[in-house]
């Protein structure tokens, strides 16, 4: 199951350290600070120290080996993206930048994931007034990710057990091998919903609208600098890009025309 | 003082024939401690549905007889207004818990209640002291063992502070040794804060020192009531067996479910 291991790049593990420790809204913002400078950006340069700028974090966050995982998964779909740019008729060094471009974007979102409480996620929705009931969802289904990725495996090894082959005929055979799979899978999320939602009624949920949850989110000192320095350098990021022509490393090399569109 | 009166109780499910439960009377005084048994698809989780108003209010069908819980009929309560005196643990402790630290789980119920912070942590602390995980706070549902977890799930259901607990197969879940610490856990809870507990059980065998009373059911009737000891005579005698009768009166409480525990195994196999 390759796709439920991509995902384990974007789980939240609970670690001490300062990583952990941000509120969630300055983590937010540093990743959102990523995600426009890789908008306004088309340099190769840029892109780099945008990637290699991320690794402090993730080795101060303690979770390389989970980050690589998720660069590991997302490396198919990158190199799908460069063969693609390439083959097309792009140079060499723009199909290289866009790859970069993909891997900066899945690493920032993999390390906001990874080192934020799902929990706390909620909270941080809770105050940007996101009603409750649509935060609470949210966290929910996060949450059940790792129940339901177990549940899977556990359906898989008994399919399996019964003689099921899952990487055996051609494309199409391997797709519908997974309906024995999903099948039971959608029946016992169905059930669990129920029981969920039982469980829900009996714990008072949305009796009433003003619920004073037990954790609070509070920006420290260290949140406020983070979002300061996230705003600081998007902020020279923009002046770069609007003021201060980059040198273009284009060596213009690409593919010979192939074919004609 | 009794605080739960069924009187002629009949629950069918919609889309059934036959009632789940048929014509069900029994009564639970306050601070006791009652189980509640039988075969499987006899009536158990149906009538413990009842108490917390689960049955009308979340589950279709058609209600008759009258059911009280604390001066309140359920055909007229909400089960999320009646949390507050009443808490349901379930069978599975993974489809209760919702948070990902167990702390902010125990807290789930009180902040639905709207209390202010201070009284949700008093609460919690409290709640996470008396079922012992309290040095499991931070930890998240996944990493617990299945008897942790639902410790886990009964300190989330004290957190409300109700006066009746109902507890669905607590421990099916669970191996022996999880199953007796949980069953000992809840008879604790009932000495310090004289909760009144209504437990459905199949492992008699742990369960039955605890209790004052036990229900029997069977096909959606109450065919037995009375303190254990009783009741397992009673069952025995019922069954035809006077080879059994004679040590009765003799032999240990544990020969005695074993005896039961024997006339269960034939019943289903009729």
């Amino acid at each position: 199951m390759l796709s439920i291991r991509m995902f384990e790049g974007f789980k939240f593990k609970q670690r001490k350290t300062p990583i952990h420790r941000l509120d969630p809204r300055p983590k937010f913002m540093i990743a959102l600070t990523i995600f426009a400078l890789s908008l306004i950006f088309a340099n190769v340069m840029v892109f780099l120290l945008l990637f290699l700028a991320q690794l402090p974090l993730v080795c101060i966050s303690r979770s390389v080996r989970r980050w690589l995982g998720s660069i590991k998964g997302g490396a198919i779909l990158a190199a799908m993206i460069f063969v693609m740019n390439f083959l097309t008729g792009s140079t060499l060094v723009f199909s290289a930048t866009m790859t970069l471009r993909f891997l900066v974007l899945v690493s920032a979102f993999s390390l906001f994931f990874m080192t934020t409480s799902p929990d706390d996620l909620g909270l941080a929705l809770e105050k940007a007034r996101v009603p409750y009931t649509l935060s609470f969802t949210f966290t929910m289904a996060v949450r059940l990710v790792p129940t339901i990725a177990l549940e899977a495996q556990t359906i898989i090894d008994a399919q399996r057990s019964r003689g099921l082959e899952m990487e055996r005929g051609n494309l199409i055979q391997r797709i519908r091998n997974y309906i024995p799979i999903l099948i039971p899978l959608i029946v016992s999320a169905i059930r669990r919903s129920t029981e969920l939602a039982e469980a829900l009624e009996s714990r008072a949920f949305g009796v009433t609208k003003d619920r004073e949850s037990l954790v609070e989110l509070r920006m420290k000192l260290s949140d406020y600098a983070t979002v300061i320095i996230a705003l600081a350098v998007l902020a020279i990021g923009i002046y770069v890009q609007l003021l201060i022509t980059l040198p273009s490393l284009d060596t213009g090399i690409k593919m010979p025309a192939l074919w004609k569109f | 003082m009794e605080i739960v009166s069924a009187r002629n109780l009949t629950f069918t499910y919609a889309g059934s024939r036959r009632p789940a439960i048929e014509g069900v009377n029994f009564s639970v005084r306050q601070g006791e401690f009652v189980v509640l048994t039988g075969p499987s698809g006899c009536g158990k989780t149906t009538l413990a549905r009842c108490l917390n108003a689960l049955i009308p209010s979340f589950y279709q069908g058609e209600l008759s007889g009258s059911l009280s819980v604390l001066n309140k009929d359920i055909s007229n309560s909400s089960t999320s207004e009646l949390s507050r005196k009443v808490g349901f643990v379930f069978q599975n402790p993974e489809n209760q818990l919702f948070s990902l630290s167990v702390e902010r789980d125990v807290a789930f119920g009180p902040e639905n209640l709207g209390l202010p912070r201070e009284e949700t942590k008093r609460r919690v602390d409290w709640a996470m002291r008396l079922t012992g995980i309290d040095g499991l706070r931070e930890a998240a549902p996944y990493e617990l063992s299945g008897g942790q977890q639902q410790r886990a799930a009964i300190a989330s259901v004290l957190a409300m502070r109700p006066e009746i607990m109902v507890l669905d197969e607590p421990t099916s879940f669970l191996d022996p040794l999880s199953a007796s610490q949980i069953l000992e856990a809840i008879a604790n809870l009932r000495q310090e804060i004289g909760i009144t507990i209504v437990l459905i059980e199949h492992r008699l065998d742990l369960a039955s020192k605890y209790a004052n009373r036990i229900l029997i059911m069977d096909k959606g009737r109450i065919i037995l009531e009375g303190p254990p000891s009783e009741v397992y005579s009673e069952e025995v005698r019922l069954m035809g067996k006077p080879l059994l009768l004679n040590t009765s009166t003799a032999c240990s409480n544990r020969r005695k479910v074993k005896l039961l525990l024997m006339v269960y195994l034939r019943r289903r196999l009729r």
